[in-house]
């Protein structure tokens, strides 16, 4: 593949990743929220494919079969699994209106490519729109994470965050060292785990919903 | 020699963790954690020997200098203090029934399992361990926090795990935009890409708008794992909530390996794009700290919680005396974080004890604290004059060479509100401790005599406390200086 | 002036819009109702519709003024002429001075107007309350096409439909730039919307307090009431059509003469049943939305189309 079309791919499935987290961000249901993040991993996986081919870096294989399995299949099972364990409400809960985080969504969206479009010799260094996609990944996720008042969404924003830095990870020329990303990947299970663990036990010792504790104050 | 101790440190609490999965015998139990500890330590100052002589080692992945050194020290002394405050500390929580017997050979080894997450992040040269361990550290301490497993310490894991998770994402995005930053300036071979020492190398041809970009990411990132306000939000709940020992444990260690973590970045910005963009970017988060902490300092009335918020501001105090800069500033920050996590552990020790005998955090119970336990009540009082700032402790020694440092460089705003808050803290804290040592004690508070291992455990962070304050070793103003220049 | 789609092949292309508009609403009724296990009517059904109320009388509420007669007559004239700036059977610039994607929008939006002011002034309460619904949701729609519009036309340099699918080519998916699958992701949000079935309205029926579009119908009888039906499926199908234009511009082949034309408008045939397709998915699989949870559905197109736009300029 030439570099030009390794570019537009990525330029392609950036586009993607975006339209994912809005769908994230506006997801009316947590089932939605929990199926776009998959297919949102399945992106990155697939970007990572299309990095391999291209670099011939066995590396990228690697990591895109290890966040094809983790990220696309096994942390959304663990959150549908916690879903049905809880037995919840199916609507998310927004601190705000939707098209209010709809608007900050797209308008942080804008300020990331403002802000790598300010930075020329990055484009060397990353491939494609790889830089202000990830940034704008990484903060909407916060975002998602800030505006809604439940555990497994937060859990949801988490993931789609950390969907970003790999996306940008992956897209830097030479990719990221192995063990590096294997350490990251790790690291994010364990939370996973950690997280849903919580997020049961609350829910078994006094029925609500741990984000939603607010006795801790001042 | 040095070079396998360089992987053997992680090691030691790592296996003292697992031998820990082995018993359940509560005294069996401490013996290891207090050998473990011990060892940790006797290794630690046998690596300090061996760099002080032959300067910096590495192998692999793992890197020790001067700098690393200071914070492995305090990660090591701290935690053979804290093994030995747990042995009668447990005893006494087991009988009031805050801790369960059949869950202790967990709490052990997740203690042990973190201390190991904080020595790796400390001996990290390569920025993605160094992130890994961070975020490791995360996810140990998270479920430490929440052990006592009532609703208002799950509350707080809560907030700790996802806010920490997610201002170390951002820490992690900078490292990956940084990397990106060292391979467009030509730095090759995979983890060598990565490594601080080989960045630090070619640091001045990196591009300056992308590392500063970077290194903003890496400090919301690590910042909020080091407590900086506005991040702080976890950091009150976590330190109120969690067990005494792993309070002192996050304050005075946890947050220092994440102020090693911006020390890290700091130095290959301030190599990329000059010293006044990172002193101006950790100016600012520091001074927000040191303002943002005044006034809940105030208006507390939970000790644990007030303690937390002391724990903002002095990383805000270190966060300035970095941005600071020159010799004087970086010196300063170094010392302060040593002095900081030894006082804040005892501090943090002391009230663990008055808490337990008084059964509540709340500081308008706790009254004549000296009439009842003597030795604890003047260590109390002791460790909060040193947080204030008083003479001649360790901490007043440096937040005087902050301040130096800032008259040093003109910079008379910061210092103005440096100074007006720290005189407002210094007002507030004693009144609050004052108020908790002196007076009458209410009728029904318990007057059996104090143990003696959280006392033994408190002694020596007390007696080392005041030592500093009253002369530097030569041999640490040695290393102190040797790691200024690092950073400079 | 020169170009390459003469006055009579607009023409052609504009009365075979309305020729097979009524086909579209069939086949998608056909397959929703093989995809919900039915039976189904044939797809000609529309056409026996609309000659049945052909030949009808027509009956007028008391309150209506003499304007409501004309009503349907202008909202099929608009619709029909939307229908002429649509390019079918073959791309590129029209010979003579033609309206563009903005007129196109224009005129839709002309139509719905029209449509509205007729349900008020019958002066029935269902008309009056599908009226401000429509008026409710149009304003979230229009504004999005029209920036979906944008986000392609900025790389051509013109709104004209036939100029732009021309200088689009043969591009397919593979040289989509990465706007271009947000404006489309923003598109598919939008259609059901526009096209006036689930989510956001129900077609099958004027009897649920939900509906908007058949509310607005329900005081026309007879012809009018044809027209206005003839009206709602050929805005179906302009709107298709302009997805088409914009996102599946052109064959690959040089298309000219006799074969080219054919070959031009077996492609328009696909695409609109692929799209018709989609269509009778979401229907099949979605439920209809709650009227208060319409403005955050199409958010999402509206941010699609905003990050489609900041992508393209930035």
């Amino acid at each position: 593949m030439s570099a030009e079309t390794v570019h537009t791919i990525i330029d392609d499935l950036g586009a993607l990743l975006l339209f994912t987290m809005i769908l994230i961000v506006a997801a009316g249901q947590i089932y939605r929220a929990i199926y776009a993040v998959a297919a949102q991993s399945l992106f990155i996986a697939v970007a990572g494919a299309v990095l391999a081919t291209a670099t011939g870096n066995v590396d990228l294989w690697v990591i895109a079969g290890i966040t094809l399995i983790v990220k696309a299949m096994v942390l959304p099972w663990v959150l549908h699994h916690v879903v049905q364990r809880m037995n919840i409400r199916r609507e998310v809960e927004p601190v705000i209106p939707v098209g209010a985080t709809l608007a900050l969504a797209v308008l942080i969206v804008v300020v990331s490519f403002q802000l790598s479009a300010s930075l020329g010799s990055v484009r060397q260094a990353i491939t494609g729109n790889a830089l202000p996609v990830g940034i704008a990944l990484t903060l909407t996720g916060v975002l998602a994470m800030a505006t809604q008042k439940t555990a497994l969404t937060q859990m949801v924003g988490l993931f789609a965050s950390e969907n970003g830095i790999f996306f940008t990870a992956m897209s830097v020329t030479q990719g990221m060292p192995l063990i590096i990303e294997i350490g990251v990947i790790l690291d994010v299970i364990l939370a996973a785990l950690v997280m849903a663990i919580m997020v049961l036990r609350v829910r078994s010792t006094v029925d609500a919903d741990i984000a939603d504790l607010d006795r801790l104050r001042g | 020699m040095s070079e396998t101790l360089l992987w053997v440190l992680p090691v030691v609490p790592a296996v003292t963790a697992l031998l820990m999965l082995t018993t359940h015998d509560r005294r069996i139990l401490s013996a290891i954690d207090v050998c473990g500890s011990a060892v940790l330590l006797a290794l630690t100052l046998v690596l300090a020997r061996e760099v002080a002589s032959g300067g910096p080692r590495a192998i692999g992945l793992l890197r020790i200098d001067d700098l690393g050194l200071i914070f492995l020290l305090l990660v090591a002394f701290l935690t053979l203090a804290v093994s030995i405050y747990t042995v009668g500390w447990l005893k006494q929580a087991l009988a009031v029934g805050n801790m369960k017997s059949e869950l202790l050979r967990s709490y052990f080894a997740l203690v042990h399992a973190f201390v190991a997450t904080m020595v790796v992040t400390v001996l990290a040269d390569n920025l993605g361990v160094l992130w890994i361990a961070m975020e490791g550290t995360t996810i140990t301490s998270a479920v430490l926090i929440g052990y006592h497993g009532h609703q208002h310490g799950l509350e707080a894991a809560w907030k700790y795990i996802i806010v920490t998770t997610i201002g170390i994402s951002f820490g992690l995005f900078g490292t990956v935009v940084i990397y990106a930053a060292a391979a467009a300036a030509g730095l090759h071979g995979g983890a060598g890409a990565l490594s601080w020492s080989a960045i630090m190398k070619v640091a001045p041809t990196l591009d300056p708008g992308i590392v500063r970009i970077g290194f903003i990411f890496v400090m919301v990132g690590y910042g909020t794992k080091a407590g900086l306000a506005p991040m702080h939000l976890w950091l009150p709940d976590a330190h109120s909530q969690a067990p005494t020992p792993v309070s002192a444990l996050l304050s005075g260690v946890l947050i220092k390996c994440a102020l090693l973590g911006i020390i890290r970045f700091q130095t290959i910005a301030a190599a990329a794009c000059g010293p006044a963009f990172p002193a101006g970017v950790l100016l600012v988060f520091g001074l927000i700290s040191v303002v943002v902490a005044t006034p809940f300092i105030l208006a507390q009335h939970d000790i644990k919680r007030l303690l937390g918020y002391h724990s903002v501001e002095h990383v805000g105090i270190v966060a300035l005396g970095l941005g600071f800069g020159g010799r004087i500033g970086t010196y300063a920050a170094l010392l302060h974080v040593v002095n900081h996590g030894i006082t804040k552990a005892l501090a943090f020790f002391a009230a663990g004890k008055a808490i337990a005998r008084y059964g509540s955090r709340d500081m308008r119970v706790i009254r004549g604290l000296l009439s009842v336990a003597p030795i604890g009540g003047t260590l109390l009082m002791l460790a909060a004059l040193s947080l204030a700032g008083v003479p001649p402790f360790s901490i007043f020694v440096s937040e005087l060479l902050v301040l130096r440092a800032g008259i040093g460089q003109g910079h008379w705003v910061a210092i103005a509100i440096f100074l007006a808050m720290v005189v407002i803290i210094f007002a507030g804290l004693l009144h609050h401790v004052g108020s908790m040592v002196f007076g009458e004690p209410a009728a029904a508070v318990s007057r059996e005599p104090e143990t003696w291992s959280p006392l033994l455990g408190m002694m020596l962070l007390a007696a080392i406390m005041i030592l500093l304050g009253l002369t530097i070793p030569a041999s640490f103003d040695g290393l102190l200086r040797r790691a200024t220049e690092i950073v400079r | 002036m020169t170009g390459d789609r003469p006055l009579v092949l607009v023409l052609l292309e504009m009365a075979l819009l309305v020729l097979l508009g009524p086909l579209v609403t069939g086949a998608i009724q056909k397959m929703k109702a093989r995809l919900q296990c039915r039976q189904g009517a044939g797809v000609l059904q529309p056409y026996r519709d609309l000659i049945k109320l052909l030949r009808k009388g027509t009956v007028q509420a008391d309150t209506a003024s003499g304007f409501f007669r004309s009503i349907p007559v202008l909202v099929l004239a608009a619709t029909v002429a939307a229908g002429a700036l649509v390019p079918v059977v073959r791309v590129g610039p029209p010979a003579f001075p033609l309206g563009d994607a903005l007129m196109l929008l224009g005129l839709l939006a002309l139509a719905r107007f029209l449509t509205a002011i007729g349900a008020l002034d019958a002066g029935g309460a269902f008309g009056g309350m599908g009226a401000s619904r429509e008026m409710t949701i149009a304003p979230l729609v229009e504004p999005v096409l029209m920036m979906v519009v944008f986000s392609t036309a900025l790389t051509a340099g013109t709104t004209e439909l036939g100029a732009l699918a021309a200088h689009r080519g043969t591009s397919w998916i593979v040289a989509w730039h990465a706007a271009d699958f947000l404006g489309f992701a923003a598109m598919l949000v939008l259609l059901p919307a526009e096209t006036g079935r689930i989510p956001v309205d129900n077609p099958d029926t004027h009897l649920e307090l939900t509906m908007l579009h058949e509310g607005m119908l329900i005081e026309h009888s007879g012809p009018g009431l044809g027209c206005m039906m003839l009206a709602t499926h050929m805005r179906q199908i302009v709107t298709l059509g302009l997805v088409a234009a914009l996102f599946f511009p052109a064959l690959p082949a040089d298309s000219a003469g006799a074969t080219g034309l054919l070959l031009g408008a077996g492609a328009f045939a696909v695409k609109i049943l692929v799209l018709a397709l989609y269509l009778a998915l979401v229907e099949s699989s979605y439920a209809k939305l709650r009227l208060f949870r319409v403005p955050q559905y199409l958010g999402v197109g509206f941010a699609c189309a905003l990050t489609a736009l900041a992508l393209r300029i930035l």
